[in-house]
This record gives C-alpha cells, sequence and structure tokens, in this order.
C-alpha cells in the first residue's frame, strides 16, 4: 500500500476548496464502477468520507460570511 | 501495465490526447461502447492534482463526443480483455446511460439548514396485519430518502430544464441533501439563473449550487 496517499488525501481535505470537493465527491463517490476492484489501492479513501461533509459544511459556512459582508 | 480506465463514450473521438500521467490515451472498443484507456502501471496517486487532471482529461473528451460516463478514480484494469469483459457484463445497462446524459450535463445543488429536515409525513397505514404495516413503512421510508420536498418551489421553476435527478440525504444538519440534476449542455448560466430567482421562495432553507460537471451522477444504475 502506497503510504503517501494517506497524506495526499489529507492535503486534499485541508485544501477545503469548494471545486475541489465537489471533485472528490463525483470522482471517489459517484463515476461507474465497471470493476470490483476498483479504488483496492488507493488508502485515504475512507478518511475523505469521513470528513467530505464536514468540509463542505465549513465551505457553506464560508459563503455564507462572504455573502454576509 | 495495466490498463486504466477513463470513460465510456458512446461514439469515438478524433483524437484522446493523453492522460493524467502523460501517458497516450487509446480506445477500446466493444460493440458500439468505447473505452477511453491509458497503459500505466498503478492507479494515479490520490492528489487534488491528479483528481482535477482526470476532470480535464474527461472534460477535453465531453468536447469531442456528446456522451461521457466519468469511471470512478481508481478503476484499474489487467488488461484490454478485461475492459472488453466489463463493458460486455453491462452493455445494456452502460447503453442506456449513455443515452441519458447525451448533450448534458450536471449541476449540483446542496440544501441547508439548521436543525432537522422535513419530517416525514406520518402516513399510517391502518389496514393489513402487521406484515403489511412493516412494509409499507419501509417502502415510505425508501420513498422519504429520495425525496427533497424543500426543493419544490425550485423543482416547478426549473420545469423542463432538468432532465434526471438524484439524490442524498444528509443526516448532518447544516447540510439536508445535495442534489443533482442533469440539464442540457449550455444550460447551466440559466440553471444559475433560476436558482437564484428561487432563493427567497425557498426559505427557510439556503442552496448552494456548483457547476456545470460531467455527469458523473448519471450512471450508477450502469453499476
Amino acid at each position: 500500500m502506497k503510504t503517501p496517499a494517506r497524506a495526499a488525501a489529507r492535503e486534499i481535505l485541508d485544501s477545503a476548496d469548494d471545486s475541489l470537493l465537489d471533485l472528490v465527491d463525483n470522482l471517489l463517490n459517484k463515476g461507474v464502477v465497471v470493476s470490483g476492484e476498483v479504488l483496492l489501492g488507493l488508502a485515504g479513501i475512507d478518511l475523505i468520507y469521513l470528513r467530505l461533509t464536514a468540509l463542505l459544511c465549513a465551505a457553506d459556512r464560508v459563503g455564507r460570511a462572504r455573502e454576509e459582508k | 501495465m495495466s490498463v486504466y480506465l477513463y470513460a465510456i463514450l458512446g461514439a469515438q473521438p478524433a483524437s484522446c490526447g493523453n492522460g493524467v500521467c502523460a501517458e497516450p490515451l487509446r480506445l477500446v472498443v466493444s460493440g458500439d461502447l468505447v473505452a477511453v484507456v491509458g497503459d500505466l502501471p498503478d492507479t494515479p496517486e490520490l492528489t487534488a492534482m491528479t483528481l482535477r487532471a482526470q476532470d480535464g482529461v474527461l472534460r477535453r473528451l465531453a468536447a469531442a463526443v456528446d456522451a461521457v460516463l466519468p469511471a470512478r478514480f481508481g478503476t484499474l484494469l489487467a488488461d484490454d480483455a478485461a475492459v472488453t469483459e466489463a463493458l460486455a457484463r453491462r452493455r445494456g445497462p452502460l447503453a442506456q446511460a449513455l443515452g441519458r446524459v447525451a448533450g448534458c450535463e450536471q449541476m449540483t445543488v446542496r440544501v441547508w439548514g439548521d436543525g432537522a429536515a422535513t419530517a416525514p409525513t406520518a402516513e399510517s397505514a391502518t389496514g393489513g396485519g402487521p406484515g403489511t404495516r412493516y412494509l409499507a413503512q419501509r417502502r415510505q421510508a425508501q420513498e422519504q430518502a429520495q425525496r427533497v420536498p424543500e426543493l419544490e418551489p425550485l423543482r416547478r421553476r426549473l420545469g423542463e430544464l432538468v432532465r434526471a435527478e438524484r439524490v442524498e440525504r444528509h443526516d448532518r444538519p447544516p447540510l439536508l441533501a445535495t442534489v443533482q440534476h442533469l440539464v442540457p449542455r449550455g444550460a447551466g448560466g440559466r440553471y444559475v439563473a433560476v436558482v437564484d430567482d428561487a432563493r427567497d421562495a425557498l426559505r427557510p432553507w439556503r442552496v448552494s449550487v456548483t457547476g456545470p460537471w460531467l455527469p458523473y451522477a448519471f450512471g450508477e444504475d450502469a453499476a
């Protein structure tokens, strides 16, 4: 298992950029699965699923703060 | 070397360019299904850069053909035969999904609110025995998970702009639901304008919208 993958996942999550979060959701949660072996090689996936919703919520708060200004 | 799957298309593009790791892309054709693949030793490392790069590869493909079904990130198959076999196994659903997404793109709306989501309407089944009631309750719970009544005022305004809908309800306020809408390509701007117009009517719920995206969420029946 590639150990840098976990660090990479954390980096993705820490960036908390709205468009990146949607990319994560689209590319890792959606998209056609044609093979049972998909994602077996990707460490850090669970971490992403766990924190995705929390980060989306954070993005909403940032968006609202921007709107209120 | 393994075969990394990017997308399934309904037609052959004139050229495919390069993949996430700069590898030249090629086509694996099986009947009228066309898989776009690259030859890689392993799944690309999961980073912000590779995610953006894969989305970029798919957007380029979408500019060349009408119907693109993006594959899940990390879809690595042993060889071309494995790709052909995977396509053959799901030929019907894949063709159907390609028909659905042809000429379309995806808009994402998230519904936000404080406190609990709309309470399910308690429409208790009175007739029948306990088994019937149990089944009725289960069906109701399943239907509820597929519904976002908060968005009704928006749906009315969007009308025929929306070709298909996918719904996920979340149990973590303030995020209540994520709704994916399939709209004709190029209609994203109009879609955002309609959402902005609907904001007052949607209160107390707030909505955020992103897109256009490739139709990532509309291939799942094919899985």
